[in-house]
């Protein structure tokens, strides 16, 4: 061994605990099927993600075990679920980070498809369609000619807030959302500040007050700061619902 | 049974589907878009570094235009690539990235005066024009003469997915979620829709339409070390295949990207290397300039990945309890950098690994990325042999990339076939397609998919389709992964096929109602298996190296004999795949055969070679007009759809006239 | 459709929201003053003495009128019923409201949602422990001073009730106070997470602070109270002062 190889690969070591996983189970299609927890035993692995755990649980224990996988990377929002009671995204959280005692509930406030499985899919697309996340503008654009200028600046500032990848998340952090099934979210308050605050969208504030200045939306919410506090992506949720807030507010009265 | 009825069916709601489907809807015909998952999920979000097309508005892009960029392209595709839909690609790139930066696309933008950047493992000063301050800017990629990617930070497919998504919304179109088609409707050589199996209730639900379109990107998932979602199997490009009419291209063309995360295999954009990181050894030796003196760690991915495996086998990886691997280094990029730019990988890395890459290496070593292959089509995105049946994307074999594509390309072809194929479709909508399926051929069609289902429920099968599954993986990357060798080949070729058999006798023993995971995993096995079959026929089948398609014991590219494309096709009740070829013309190629630039300078020319270059030469030597020289060589404007012919603008070029 | 959407627009919620927010700042600010009076008692009563006689507007009219205690009583009590009016409308409405929420409370433990359910539950008591103590405020304004208050804590039995209100009252106005410039995004410089840590440490540290004085100073209107139990109901007087101070000791002795 040459002293290059002690530099090995920087994976947390870790004594094999068994994990006693205790998942949410119920099959809303099968009538004979009633919400209720299983538990299954599984041996913790070097590295071990709620990924590759709960697939080696459907290939090895439950082979009608459902949940959703897409990228496993952490950037398609497809895997957030309660872990431990916590909503969170499945396929970056490394079983080593957890107790012995693991509970996955499916995430709340979503129509549940079977076990951890749930339609946020559905949810945001009613979203959009409410809310009219696009770009509204009347310009017919001449993709032969250069493209509009945009400041370097306003374009990051964009990005920052396109990062949401609405794995409902701060839905289920959410009181707000939970007690009331028409609010907006954060997701919804922060893709319309996106818009806001983008020079190609043309709707006036008045426009915007049309969709998110009631109840159900921006003055829906409560300030919990769940949304913020359980978003993976990390982003300025607070600040920009403060935002669509003081700007909503002037649109009101105004 | 439920039926639905619809002018295009589009199966895959990542950028192809849902920018092809915005084409069909906008020329007054009614799209609905299938998808497994919530169209915002698809694997197109996984697209980090970029997008390439030739703006030529960043500093290091100046002078780039579409003709630099194709033949970047095709030395990057080691000459396997149709050079007409090349062309076709890299005209209309720029104006994919102009549409998508008007519908909201946040492109990144040139910053007016000097920037610090990292070349060659260098700190050097870059001054942006200030007449371009505020244009779309680009990055470094592999394989490019210019910075020509655009991009947004490294989150360029999210946010382009989200921008389309959220079009195809505003559009109206419908997207039937949690969908998957297995199985195609066809009569008489002609595609009507598909058999479509609810991912949430189980039932099964017919989809007829006078065109169908297949955009379910690539079929990663059938290797075990894939950077792909776990969503990319290849069912789209199973089902054209299994119909027994169209043909599949190139299979066996499967890209390794040089930077997967080890050992999960999740990727690390090439825009790392594209901003300056370098690649180290065990002993944190650069090395790539040992192997690759002018490209360095920026060679095409073909290239850097078997550099690198050839060093891990040389003795200079780092060992692990996971095997060995090699370092990426990023740290000179700066946190700056890293923490703005760079910021998907910055969380990569600390969820995954728990590092922090400002301060850490990263550990990488190659891992399957991309499937070249898929459906063959013609340039307009249909199938020669299945008229009706469209595709695009990586799922569709129009054959841009031949057996190597350049990293940047993928996302920019997803929207561009996007564009190209809707235009395609809506035309075809307009003359001679029709819905005339009988139906007796529907019921017999749809008998045996529900035949095919219940056959997994038979008392006496005893397989596990998750070990068929995990076996086939193994197989694929043990055997049929970077490097390849004609012995290895044909063992893979008689595990598949007795995997194959294996799969028929996959056991279900789950029968209650709705999605039922054991039974996707069932038919979906055998699916995978189907294509598996392909790949490793067809890379046994050539012989010779070509891109990503790296023989050991043929390590020379030979046009002379292998300037051809490989079809695969599966017949009705036939157990294995059949091969033809279709052969490549010299005589019309715009950029006849050479060397690449990168990789090795040996080769077989093809005969037709030599004259057709002559022809080409005196071309380039007698007209002055890039434009005129081009229309000479290879006139392909009139292959676009007339919307996408006008040239596109550009700073250098309007300043010159 | 997921939602509806609304036909109109009224101006309605805008007005809502922000007469909550304003409600509640001044109730808030209102909260620290009264207290920052009150403790005056820790300066001596003749001190106490002069913030009441201040309030009673003598500086301006020349003698007190107990009367305009008895309106700014009223004014409060309003803005707290209707401070409490508009906050009500974000309360669970329903059981199954209230069950999804206590569901969803216990099980994410997370403090800023806790805090919260801590401002609904001090709300509910303000609502009536204020009441009370406002109540009385209207109806006896001149029973306010050195001894008056004294008497009302002790021999009036008041403090268990002070108690239990300076610390619902002190949360749920720290708490609101941080909330509405969390809410409004006030005070939050240029990092907004940043700026959130800042404000979480500036709250608890006021609440501490004002805690610790409230406590002090009910200490002291006990003690008085206590010590003027035999004279409950008797006025205190600036100048019989020292004669009454020396005439306690004396008889202590």
């Amino acid at each position: 061994m040459n002293a290059a190889n002690q530099q090995s690969i920087p994976v947390k070591v870790s004594t094999a605990r068994t994990i006693e996983f205790a998942i949410f189970r119920h099959n809303p299609y099968d009538d004979t099927s009633e919400p209720h927890f299983e538990h299954y035993e599984l041996e913790e692995a070097d590295s071990m993600t709620l990924f590759i755990a709960l697939n080696e649980i459907r290939a090895k224990q439950v082979p009608s075990l459902q949940f959703d996988f897409v990228c496993r990377a952490g950037i398609c929002g497809s895997c957030a679920m309660l872990i431990n009671g916590r909503p969170g995204l499945a396929c970056r959280t490394l079983v080593s980070q957890l107790p012995a005692k693991v509970t996955l509930m499916p995430l709340p406030g979503f129509e549940l498809i079977g076990d951890l499985s749930v339609n946020t899919g559905k949810w945001m697309h009613g979203m959009s369609e409410r809310l009219q996340t696009w770009i509204h503008s009347s310009e017919d654009t001449n993709i032969d000619a250069i493209e509009a200028k945009m400041a370097p600046e306003k374009a990051e500032q964009i990005y920052e807030l396109e990062r949401c990848i609405e794995c409902g998340c701060c839905i289920a952090g959410c009181g707000t959302a939970q007690m009331r099934s028409e609010f907006v979210g954060a997701v919804g308050l922060n893709q319309l500040a996106r818009f806001k605050i983008d020079p190609r969208d043309n709707r006036t504030d008045a426009q915007f007050y049309e969709v998110v200045g009631n109840e159900d939306g921006v003055f829906g919410c409560m300030t919990m700061l769940g949304c913020e506090d359980f978003c993976p992506k990390e982003l300025p949720l607070a600040q920009q619902i403060a935002y669509m807030r003081r700007a909503m507010a002037v649109a009101g009265i105004s | 049974m439920q039926t639905i009825v619809t002018d295009a069916l589009i199966i895959g709601g990542g950028l192809a589907g849902l920018r092809a489907a915005i084409g069909v809807k906008r020329r007054g015909f009614t799209p609905l878009i299938l998808s497994l998952v919530p169209p915002k999920r698809s694997h197109s979000a996984a697209a980090q570094g970029g997008m390439q097309a030739s703006l030529g508005n960043s500093a290091k892009g100046w002078g780039d235009n579409e003709d630099v960029h194709f033949a970047d392209t095709i030395r990057g595709s080691d000459w396997g690539a149709d050079q007409v839909v090349a062309r076709m690609f890299v005209h209309t790139a720029p104006k994919a990235v102009r549409e998508l930066a008007a519908w909201g696309v946040p492109w990144n933008r040139v910053q007016k005066g000097d920037h610090k950047s990292v070349i060659n493992g260098e700190e050097v000063t870059i001054t942006e024009r200030d007449e371009a301050h505020g244009l779309i800017t680009a990055r470094n990629f592999g394989g490019t003469a210019k910075w020509r990617t655009n991009y947004v930070a490294d989150g360029t497919g999210h946010s382009m997915l989200y921008t389309m998504s959220n079009q195809a919304i505003a559009e109206g179109i419908d997207v039937h979620e949690r969908m998957e088609a297995i199985a195609l409707l066809h009569e008489d050589g002609r595609c009507q829709g598909a058999i479509v199996r609810n991912l949430i209730t189980g039932e099964l639900i017919v989809y007829l339409a006078k065109v169908t379109c297949i955009a379910t990107g690539g079929f990663g998932r059938i290797y075990r070390v894939s950077t792909n979602a776990v969503i990319n199997q290849g069912i789209g490009t199973a089902i054209a295949l299994e119909t027994g009419i169209a043909k599949l291209g190139n299979m066996e063309a499967v890209q390794f990207h040089p930077t997967g995360i080890f050992p999960a295999g999740i990727l690390v954009t090439e825009g790392c290397r594209g901003d300056g990181g370098l690649l180290l050894d065990a002993k944190e030796h650069r090395f790539m300039p040992d192997y690759e003196p002018e490209k360095r760690e920026l060679a095409s991915r073909d290239v850097v990945s078997r550099w690198m495996e050839t060093h891990i086998r040389n003795g200079h990886g780092v060992t692990s309890r996971f095997g060995e691997h090699l370092w990426l280094d990023i740290r000179l990029l700066g946190k700056a950098h890293i923490n703005s730019k760079l910021r998907e990988v910055k969380e990569i890395c600390q969820y995954f690994l728990g590092i922090d890459p400002t301060e850490s290496l990263i550990p990488v070593r190659p891992a399957q990325h991309y499937s070249m292959g898929g459906i063959r089509t013609d340039y307009r995105g249909e199938s020669p042999t299945l008229k009706g049946l469209f595709a695009a994307g990586e799922a569709a074999c129009w054959d841009m990339h031949g057996f190597n594509r350049l990293g940047g390309n993928s996302v920019a072809e997803t929207v561009v076939a996007g564009m190209i194929v809707g235009e395609f479709m809506a035309d075809s909508l307009m003359t001679e397609a029709s819905l005339a399926i009988s139906s007796m051929a529907i019921e017999s069609q749809v008998a045996a998919v529900r035949a095919e289902l219940a056959s997994f429920q038979r008392s006496d099968n005893n397989e596990n389709a998750w070990q068929i599954i995990d076996a086939m993986q193994s197989v694929m990357t043990e055997k049929v992964g970077i490097f390849r060798h004609g012995g290895q080949l044909s063992e893979a070729v008689s595990e598949l096929q007795s995997l194959y058999e294996r799969a028929s006798r996959i056991k279900v023993s789950d029968t209650s109602r709705g999605v039922n995971p054991e039974l996707c995993a069932a038919y979906r096995a055998k699916k995978m298996l189907k294509l598996s079959l392909c790949v490793a026929n067809g890379a046994l089948a050539r012989e010779e190296s070509r891109g990503a398609h790296s023989r050991e014991d043929f390590p020379l590219r030979d046009d002379k004999h292998w300037l051809k494309r490989t079809l695969t096709s599966w017949a009705t009740d036939a157990s294995s795949p059949a091969i033809d070829y279709e052969p490549l013309d010299v005589k019309t190629m715009e950029l006849p055969p050479g060397w690449r630039g990168y990789g090795g300078k040996e080769r077989i020319d093809h005969p037709d070679t030599p004259a057709r270059q002559a022809e080409v030469d005196n071309v380039q030597a007698t007209t002055e007009d890039r434009f005129a020289k081009q229309h000479q060589l290879m006139p392909f404007t009139e292959c676009l759809p007339a919307p996408f012919r006008g040239r596109n603008g550009r700073l250098s070029e309007e300043l010159e006239s | 459709m997921l939602f509806k959407t609304p036909l109109s627009s009224p101006r309605g919620p805008a007005v809502i929201d922000m007469l909550q927010s304003v409600s509640g700042i001044i109730l808030a600010l209102f909260m620290w003053a009264h207290m920052f009076m009150v403790s005056s008692i820790l300066l001596g009563n003749d001190a106490m003495y002069w913030v009441t006689k201040m309030f009673e507007g003598e500086p301006i009219f020349g003698k007190g009128y107990p009367i305009l205690v008895s309106l700014f009583a009223l004014f409060i009590l309003s803005l707290i019923v209707l401070h409490a009016f508009l906050a009500m409308r974000k309360f669970p409405a329903t059981h199954r409201q209230y069950r999804t929420l206590h569901k969803h409370l216990g099980g994410i433990r997370h403090t800023d949602s806790y805090l919260w359910y801590v401002q609904v539950i001090t709300g509910f008591a303000l609502f009536f422990l204020a009441s009370v103590h406002l109540y009385q405020l209207i109806m006896h304004p001149a029973d306010i001073g050195p001894f008056a208050s004294s008497d009302r804590v002790w021999s009036g039995r008041m403090w268990p009730l002070y108690l239990v209100l300076l610390f619902v009252v002190e949360l749920h106005g720290g708490i609101g106070l941080y909330r509405v410039l969390v809410k409004w995004g006030w005070f939050m410089g240029k990092d907004p997470k940043v700026g959130r840590k800042r404000l979480t440490i500036a709250k608890w540290t006021l609440t501490l602070f004002f805690l610790v004085l409230g406590l002090l100073t009910l200490a002291a209107y006990m003690k008085v109270g206590y010590e003027h139990q035999d004279r409950a109901g008797e006025r205190y007087q600036p100048a019989a002062y020292s004669h009454l101070n020396s005439a306690s000791q004396g008889g202590n002795h």
